[in-house]
């Protein structure tokens, strides 16, 4: 049960990073409503395909007994994937729009 | 035990109820832009092209939180309703992972090159991956229909002696006779919902004199697709949906008409009245007679069973909250019907956009569609009490027997704060696109 706020919470921190990583880098961002899209994605992303390494919301509840450092991983890796979501979301817009394709 | 079930059926009634309010503007919304490009393509004229740009960043915006409120409806099963996910699992889990793999995929991927690829691809095949999007948005409310109708109208199926269910015939899932109305129904209100969102956003527009044109544009388009699927709605998806009711569920269906005893000949229709559970009857009621009997039989004097008829453990068990909510959505789909006529009669008086209290007036609407399509899921939902699977399997026979109140409870407090966030983020989100308006494509 506390397993599904978890999963909600970090989306919630791939959210934030991807808006604080458009922030610091303004090369990378699009704008509030692009970077929480990119944000919620990437951190579900990450989250989904590699959680089972260790640190989904079911291996942090463990049968009850709440694991502190798996949870920071987990929300590290949800942080890294609103960084990276973006950082990617970039790359692959640029290339759709290079003019010199076209 | 009933504590376990009540905390558990609050909150999936708490986080559905929060998830519905993004897929149903979807669902509308991607007809619409597909017809916004469609438009473009024909005419070659820009402000159609704007505005399906324009609506599609709100239909991102919706997706995202649709997706993120869905990831706990996933969860619930698992959660709260262990045992319904074992004992049904051989059914739901086909439909549901259909959803998943068929319509989310292709709705996300070509909702990403819609927003992206439109300089990439040209108009011709931007116009096909938002047809695509709209495809698989209405295909995903394909597959949880399906779910949905074999839980109203178990078809298909064998029961294992352990209990289980298992999938004997898949093409009935699909054929299954509550299935198609429940979806056009659904689907219609959809877009009612996101017909009155257009308007009411052309409205805002207009009243502040602010890209005006296009406040015209979407007005107009929102009052024509308002209208057409307001009376659809209605009429054949809605009557359609209540004959299905008093086919299959007829208990529930003399709940939700309020009729508590068997009258001789026809039917009333109840249109006011208050349910009072202790006299068994309705306080202050205002009925026509025998009209019931004629929308749902086409006769004047056929007799409808009331719930007298009915054993009360067949009954839904809240019985005033399923009659509520199906006259509130009646009662909102009427007045619909109403405003937008009456819209859609000033338009071609050409007077509508100069009609301040008919503007201010849709623009303060936009609640009420999202408030209908939410008592018609409650209407269907608590009908179906108390099965999860109509008369075969009940709620209280699907939840998880380990999971405690205190647990549920925690955890919905949980959701209720952290909704509040995301709706929040929502609204900013959908705010500053409205205030920043369409803009202009660079080609």
């Amino acid at each position: 049960m506390t397993g599904t706020l978890i999963s909600l919470i970090s989306i919630l921190i791939g959210i934030v990073s991807a808006n604080l990583f458009g922030k610091c880098y303004k090369q990378f961002s699009f704008g509030l409503k692009g970077n929480t899209l990119v944000g919620v994605f990437g951190s579900v992303l990450l989250i989904k395909s590699f959680g089972r390494l260790g640190f989904d919301p079911w291996f942090i509840m463990n049968n009850g007994d709440f694991d502190r450092l798996r949870l920071i991983i987990n929300l590290f890796v949800s942080a890294l994937g609103g960084v990276l979501g973006l950082v990617f979301v970039k790359l692959i817009y640029k290339k759709m729009n290079d003019e010199s394709r076209k | 035990m009933e504590d376990m079930l009540f905390y558990d059926r609050l909150q999936f009634a708490f986080t559905i109820t929060f998830h519905y309010i993004f897929p149903q503007l979807t669902m509308g919304l991607s007809l619409m832009i597909v017809y916004f490009k469609w438009k473009y393509l024909r005419t070659q004229i820009e402000k159609y092209n704007n505005a399906a740009t324009f609506f599609m960043k709100i239909f991102a915006i919706n997706f995202t939180m649709g997706v993120v409120t869905g990831i706990p409806m996933e969860f619930q099963f698992g959660t709260n309703w262990a045992k319904f996910s074992e004992l049904t699992g051989g059914i739901i889990g086909q439909t549901l992972a259909m959803e998943g793999l068929f319509s989310f995929f292709l709705e996300s991927s070509f909702l990403a090159l819609f927003i992206f690829g439109e300089k990439l691809m040209g108009q011709k095949l931007h116009f096909l991956t938002g047809f695509l999007v709209f495809l698989g948005s209405w295909a995903s409310g394909w597959f949880i229909l399906a779910t949905n109708a074999w839980m109203q109208n178990p078809v298909g199926h064998e029961i294992l002696e352990n209990g289980k269910f298992v999938l004997d015939n898949f093409s009935e899932l699909f054929t299954n006779p509550w299935l198609l109305p429940a979806f056009l129904h659904n689907q219609m209100a959809s877009v009612v919902t996101s017909a009155f969102v257009m308007a009411s956003i052309g409205a805002f527009y207009i009243l502040r004199d602010k890209h005006s044109e296009y406040g015209r544009l979407f007005l107009k388009t929102g009052v024509v697709f308002g209208l057409i699927s307001s009376l659809l709605v209605a009429f054949p998806t809605g009557d359609w949906n209540a004959k299905n009711v008093a086919k299959y569920q007829p208990g529930t269906f003399a709940a939700m008409e309020g009729i508590f005893e068997t009258e001789e000949a026809g039917a009333e229709i109840v249109l006011i009245g208050q349910p009072n559970m202790i006299e068994k009857k309705l306080d202050n009621k205002i009925a026509v007679p025998n009209i019931l009997s004629f929308l749902t039989y086409q006769e004047w004097d056929r007799q409808i069973p009331g719930m007298d008829q009915f054993e009360t453990e067949e009954l839904p068990d809240n019985i005033p909250a399923l009659y509520y909510s199906y006259h509130i959505m009646v009662g909102l789909g009427t007045i619909f019907i109403g405003v937008m006529g009456l819209a859609l009669f000033f338009l071609w008086r050409n007077k509508l956009y100069n009609i301040k209290p008919l503007l201010w007036t849709i623009m303060f609407l936009v609640p009420f569609p999202y408030i209908a399509n939410i008592t018609g899921w409650y209407t269907a939902e608590l009908g179906r009490q108390p099965y999860l699977v109509y008369g075969l399997l009940r709620t209280s026979d699907g939840v998880s027997p380990t999971v405690s109140s205190g647990n549920t409870l925690f955890t919905l407090l949980g959701f209720v704060g952290l909704y509040m966030l995301l709706g929040l983020l929502f609204l900013t989100l959908v705010g500053k696109t409205i205030n920043q308006g369409p803009t202009p494509q660079k080609h």
